[in-house]
């Protein structure tokens, strides 16, 4: 018999495990027969730990961790205060990182597995985010290894899925896409299924979207109409709110309206409408993340098979509507939403361990990889979407003579400037003496198949390879710094709060009088007179409030004119957007 | 190193199937995938050539470079070609004043009013990106020449098409991209 290797979801909310017996993947099921385990972790102060339902039961009292994907492989800068500031998360049990936490929930997996296969399972194949950068793989890699796993691949997400869908469709060619929203994160992928091969066109996402977005989004929502404000409530509390807010959104999916109902706090009622309200700038990002995956695979809706919906999010009705808008079809359900990416891991497990044997994938790098050039441009190095594992070269020389070494910045992301991508880190490129231009060294960037960054240097005269170290520790101080800089910087121009507010107001106010009249015109009789009436008096509040240079008023104002003008802006951004969707795109 | 006809086992000719070379580069990727216990460094190399041949563009380069060809990188450009360059240019730089513009405004109808110049853009931008379409499809069909005259036999002018295809190949991935970036501007992300 070949060796074990399991398939795992990681996942943001919930986390699950299975294996593929005898061609087909299975999920394992605990001994009390749940085949999900909440990603929940619970540490006593003397260190003892409770992962899944045990530890949610606590939750509320006590300080249960949760979502701890969305902090894994990241900066303190990056995570909203929730790490401190070496990148570790504040438990009972003292300071633990984010890989440690997520280990906790793969040694709860890994568990479920040895007791229902009988054996000592040490591999496994992880399932991350398609969108994940290099660190986050990394970490996830990492959190594997604690929990005493051999990490034989990071998988994506939405490519599991896939694998999971096209199983029983080997013999059929089509291209699909995969949309997967999960608790924290948004993947969405085009893939070609053709003769048992998985071959990814593109991938996009957003790893910071997800249905705890929407809980939160409700909460506060529900907050507003109680007057109070979630950044006012205690952790405890905060995590009540969330959860209401969770219990109705699910209600929302059937129901018109539902009740917010905190016990001492009083209740609120959220309508379907507004709970639309609230979730259409999320739905605008996924819809725009899936535009970007057809445009990247220059496919139109019409070119798609089927399109896939996985994810527990993926149950809401309103993300079901907007995708069936995008993709010009109604999608796929076939796959159970919260199971199938742990199956899609089984099958590539089986790949691995060569059980599976007539299937391929081939997966891509989501983000663009390259080096800052001196201007602070970032200098693309391999494109995303590029199929993994692949490599890139690049020449570096000593642009002085004698000169020791170069500093190399590492980045991933699709903007120009390098700052506003997301930085690996930095290496040295070290030169042997030499004149200007003539120490050579050649650099090596590799992306294996989990979608992890090795570098490799190679000094042309000595022909002397080295595995370059990529160093990120410094970057938090930096980043840091540098937003010091900048908030001292506008601290200083603006030594007088108020004269701020104005100049800000005032801003404001100047883009908006003359948009109103550009706006009334186009609006035709889209408005009532009323309505008109109402613009045109918030109009002349404000224009009087510029020359009287009232700091109060000017604010007061130009937010009245802002919110007076909300329907009209929201109309003609919809006729623009109608404008650009409709014909489809080559 | 070995050109990317011969790896693929594909005909030594400019004119070929899409569909031809993505079936090769798929039977050579199953054996070759190091999943399968393939070797890493071939694979990378037929994923390469498979991109290369791809691309009509890159796919007459490699067969000036096989035939052992000379070959100018800044020689002349068919001037159809050049004759685009302006009504391109425009097309970015109006989209990129656009996009610049929509993520510095600060008010929902500010933002709104500069949305009424996205219609315009876009038509641009199609009009734009078919006539690209057109002149690409043209420059391709000449293919058929070269094959039937023998590489050796046209150097020159497949030194011209060349060129040209690489400005039409590169402007088209502009023109996606800012094609991107609009509906990102509109629908955030």
């Amino acid at each position: 018999m070949s060796e074990v290797i399991i398939g795992i979801d990681l996942g943001t909310t919930q986390s699950a495990v299975a294996v593929v017996d005898s061609g087909f993947p299975i999920l394992l099921a605990d001994e009390q027969g749940n085949s999900l385990t909440p990603s929940a972790v619970w540490y006593s102060k003397d260190g003892e730990v409770k992962v899944g339902y045990e530890a949610l039961r606590r939750a509320g009292v006590e300080k249960v961790h949760t979502s701890v994907k969305s902090l894994i492989g990241r900066r303190a800068s990056e995570s909203g205060g929730q790490l401190e500031s070496d990148g570790r998360i504040k438990t009972a049990a003292g300071l633990k990182s984010p890989e440690e936490v997520s280990a906790e929930v793969l040694r709860e997996l890994k568990k479920v597995a040895d007791h229902r296969l009988e054996t000592d399972v040490t591999k496994a194949v992880v399932t991350v985010p398609a969108y994940f950068h290099d660190g986050q793989r990394a970490a996830t890699k990492k959190a594997g290894e604690l929990a005493g796993l051999e990490v034989v691949r990071i998988l994506s997400e939405p490519t599991a899925a896939a694998l999971s869908y096209g199983l029983d469709r080997l013999d059929e060619s089509s291209r699909v896409a995969v949309f997967d929203l999960g608790g924290g994160t948004f993947d969405v992928s085009v893939l070609e299924m053709r003769e048992g091969v998985f071959e990814v066109s593109a991938t996009s996402g957003d790893t910071d979207l997800g249905g705890d977005d929407f809980d939160h989004a409700v909460a506060r929502f529900a907050a507003k109409q109680l007057g109070r404000d979630l950044s006012e409530l205690d952790p405890m509390e905060l995590v009540q709110w969330i959860a209401e807010g969770r219990r109705v959104k699910h209600l929302l999916s059937d129901a018109d309206e539902a009740t917010f109902r905190i016990p001492f706090s009083g209740e609120a009622v959220v309508t379907r409408e507004a709970f639309l309200g609230l979730m259409k700038q999320f739905l605008d990002r996924m819809e725009s993340c899936c535009r970007r995956a057809m445009l990247d695979a220059e496919v139109t809706g019409a070119d798609l098979a089927a399109v896939v919906m996985v994810g527990g999010s993926s149950r809401i009705p309103l993300v079901k509507e907007r995708v069936a808008e995008v993709f010009g079809q109604e999608p796929d359900l076939s796959q159970h939403p919260d199971e199938a990416i742990a199956r899609g891991a089984a099958i590539q497990a089986g790949i691995l361990a060569g059980t599976v044997r007539e299937v391929l994938l081939l997966d891509v790098t989501p983000l663009s990889l390259g080096i800052e050039t001196m201007g602070g441009l970032m200098n693309v190095l391999i494109s995303r979407n590029t199929t993994i594992p692949c490599k890139a070269g690049e020449m570096f020389t000593n642009a002085v003579d004698g000169q020791k070494s170069m500093k190399v910045r590492v980045l991933q992301g699709e903007r120009e400037l390098a700052k506003d991508n997301w930085e690996l880190g930095s290496f040295e490129v070290q030169f042997s003496p030499d004149r200007r231009g003539q120490a050579r060294v050649g650099v090596e960037f590799r992306i294996d198949a989990d979608g992890i960054l090795s570098v490799l240097a190679r000094d042309v005269s000595t022909g002397k390879d080295t595995v370059i170290e990529i160093g990120s520790a410094a970057v938090d101080v930096q980043e840091a710094k540098v937003e010091q800089m900048v908030s001292e910087s506008v601290e200083f121009a603006f030594e007088d709060m108020n004269a701020r507010v104005f100049e800000e107001a005032r801003l404001k106010a100047e883009e908006l009088l003359p948009a109103v009249g550009v706006a009334l015109e186009q609006a035709g009789d889209f408005l009532k007179e009323e309505e008109v009436a109402e613009i045109q008096i918030a109009k002349e509040r404000v224009e009087k409030a510029i020359e009287d240079r009232e700091v109060a008023d000017l604010k007061d104002s130009v937010e009245q004119l802002d919110e007076v003008t909300e329907s009209l802006a929201a109309m003609l951004v919809q006729k623009a957007t109608e404008a650009l969707f409709s014909s489809p795109q080559d | 190193m070995i050109d990317p006809f011969t790896l693929l086992g594909l005909p030594q000719k400019l004119e070929l199937e899409d569909t031809e070379i993505d079936r090769l580069v798929r039977e050579a990727s199953q054996q070759h995938h190091p999943d399968a216990g393939g070797d890493p460094e071939l694979f990378q190399k037929i994923r390469l050539a498979g991109e290369l041949l791809r691309s009509p563009a890159r796919r007459i380069r490699a067969a000036i470079e096989y035939e052992g060809l000379p070959f100018d990188e800044r020689g002349e450009i068919p001037t159809e070609v050049m004759d685009c360059f302006s009504p391109v240019a425009t097309t970015l730089q109006n989209i990129d004043d656009f996009v610049k513009e929509r993520s510095t405004a600060v008010s929902g109808l500010g933002k709104a009013v500069l949305d009424a110049r996205v219609p315009e853009l876009k038509t641009d931008l199609e009009n734009v990106i078919g006539k690209l379409g057109e002149l690409e499809s043209t420059m391709i069909s000449g293919f058929t020449v070269f094959d039937e005259r023998g590489w050796g036999q046209s150097g020159a002018e497949m030194g011209g098409v060349a060129r040209g295809l690489v400005f039409v190949t590169k402007w088209r991935a502009q023109l996606r991209e800012a094609n991107g970036k609009l509906f990102e501007a509109l629908l955030g992300g």
